[in-house]
């Protein structure tokens, strides 16, 4: 045992500890770190980080912190106005700190603030690794490329029961005027924080098992605010609606810059409202055709028989008109026809009668009574009458007829003259 | 003409029967039979407009088998 030796308290060493540090870290400086838990304590209102240096995901440094109450809400509200998000796990860091040491409590940084712009370059770096590492990947485009349902009318729906937006578009859906009809099934998950990556995740997982009886799956998600949406930003999450087999239609609600998964979704709405009015039209462009078709094809019929009527309409008033036309012109023959025969008959008979006059003038002329008158006679043997010395004989009758009577008398010779 | 006629064909031989009929090379008698047949293709593309048959339980009792 050395009598020399000097025993201090722990407190003595602490405070000669804690008395060091002080002389040593005089100021506040700026480190930057992952803040892997942020260990918010809701009761007391204050919290107790714990920050990690990797390198190659490997932790190098390690130390506890502490965020009063006053410097966590001032912190958390600037963050949530900046980077709409708040303050949580899992985040890179600029903190401007001093080294505490306490007796009791150790070594820790004392954090007084915290810079939201690099916390936001960071969050921006993250959605530009996950657009970059889908599209190296060759899967970016791949949902939105996926043959559009003509109806998208069966719907898997990841949404929360209790959700504003997910009402809305309830009550668009179901009271639309055109009676159209959707299928509905609603696949339960928180939709933004943290939990969301996983917990969508797991939803179309299960959905893909069932997904033929589904044209389409939805996210919606409406009245949360614009807080906690760097989920949708989320590689994995992005990934798996990229992935998925069926259209994914997003209707995350918010006004700030589109979402990974928005980008990569085969549709995204701006609301959920507009996301049902999306569908509604989808049904429009359907429905239009057919009723179209419909139109078209009972005005054609119509038009196609009204003018066969026509044609059959003006073939039977051409066909009337030549009829009549050559009826006329027949009666117009017969008509004349008729003038010219009774001309022709009163012409024809006017000479016969001429003709008649003088033949009856010829046969007065002829009657052998005038020749008998003026001497001449006609004698006759047996009735006949004599025109040469062969038709008598000596001895025959002969009776001779003059102007006023008849002379009998026997032939006794015949001399030839 | 099957009953369970998928509602996307429908459609299809529907539009390809209104383009015939628009181009305008269709003959009465032809007319007939055109219309018949796109009157059943209007019916099934309205009626699939109002009308699924899933059913959520269904749907249910697969993902438990699923498991």
């Amino acid at each position: 045992m050395a009598a020399d030796r000097r025993i201090f308290s722990l407190l003595e060493v602490t405070k000669s500890i804690q008395k060091t540090l002080q002389e040593r870290y005089t100021s506040s400086f700026w480190v930057k770190a992952e803040m892997n838990k942020l260990n918010h304590y809701v009761h007391s209102g204050h919290c107790y980080p714990e920050l990690l240096d990797k390198q190659n995901n490997k932790v190098i440094a390690e130390m506890k912190a502490v965020l009063w109450r006053d410097d966590y809400q001032r912190i958390n509200q600037r963050f949530i106005s900046i980077l709409k998000e708040p303050l949580k796990d899992g985040i890179k860091v600029l903190l401007q700190a001093r080294i505490q040491f306490d007796p009791v409590h150790g070594l820790q940084l004392w954090i007084t603030d915290i810079d939201p712009e690099y916390t936001l370059g960071d969050l921006e770096r993250e959605k530009a690794e996950t657009i970059a590492q889908l599209k190296t990947e060759g899967i970016y485009d791949r949902n939105r490329e996926l043959p559009m349902p003509l109806l998208p009318q069966r719907l898997a729906i990841i949404s929360v029961e209790s959700s504003k937006g997910y009402a809305d578009f309830r009550k668009i859906i179901q009271g639309n005027a055109w009676g159209y009809h959707f299928f509905q099934m609603l696949f339960p998950s928180i939709l933004q924080g943290d939990q969301a990556v996983t917990l969508i995740i797991q939803q179309l997982r299960t959905i893909r098992k069932v997904r033929k009886h589904f044209d389409a799956v939805l996210i919606i998600r409406g009245g949360g605010g614009e807080v906690g949406l760097s989920c949708y930003n989320n590689y994995r999450l992005a990934r798996e609606i990229a992935m998925f087999p069926l259209p994914v239609y997003t209707g995350i609600g918010h006004a700030t810059n589109e979402t990974v998964a928005e980008m990569v979704a085969a549709f995204n709405a701006i609301t959920p409202t507009k996301l049902a009015e999306y569908l509604l039209q989808r049904f429009h462009d359907f429905a239009i055709p057919v009723r179209d078709a419909q139109e078209l094809l009972s005005d054609i019929s119509l038009k196609l028989l009204d003018t066969a009527n026509q044609e059959f309409r003006s073939h039977l008033r051409l066909f009337r008109s030549l009829v009549e036309g050559l009826v006329k012109s027949r009666e117009n023959e017969i008509a004349a026809s008729t003038t010219v025969l009774g001309q022709q008959a009163k012409h024809f008979l006017r000479l016969q009668k001429e003709e008649l006059r003088h033949l009856e003038k010829n046969i007065h002329l002829l009657d052998p009574v005038h020749t008998l008158k003026r001497g001449y006679s006609i004698t006759r043997v047996n009735g006949k009458a004599v025109q040469k010395l062969a038709d008598v004989n000596i001895g025959d009758h002969l009776v001779t007829q003059v102007f006023d009577g008849l002379i009998g008398s026997s032939i006794n010779q015949k001399k030839e003259s | 003409m099957s009953k369970n006629m998928n509602y996307a064909e429908a459609f299809e031989e529907l539009q390809a029967i209104v383009t015939e009929i628009e181009q305008g090379e269709i003959t009465v008698d032809e007319l007939a039979e055109k219309v018949k047949r796109a009157a059943v293709l209007i019916k099934v593309c309205k009626a699939k407009l109002t009308a699924t048959e899933e059913d959520v339980n269904k749907i249910l009792k697969e993902l438990d088998g699923a498991d």
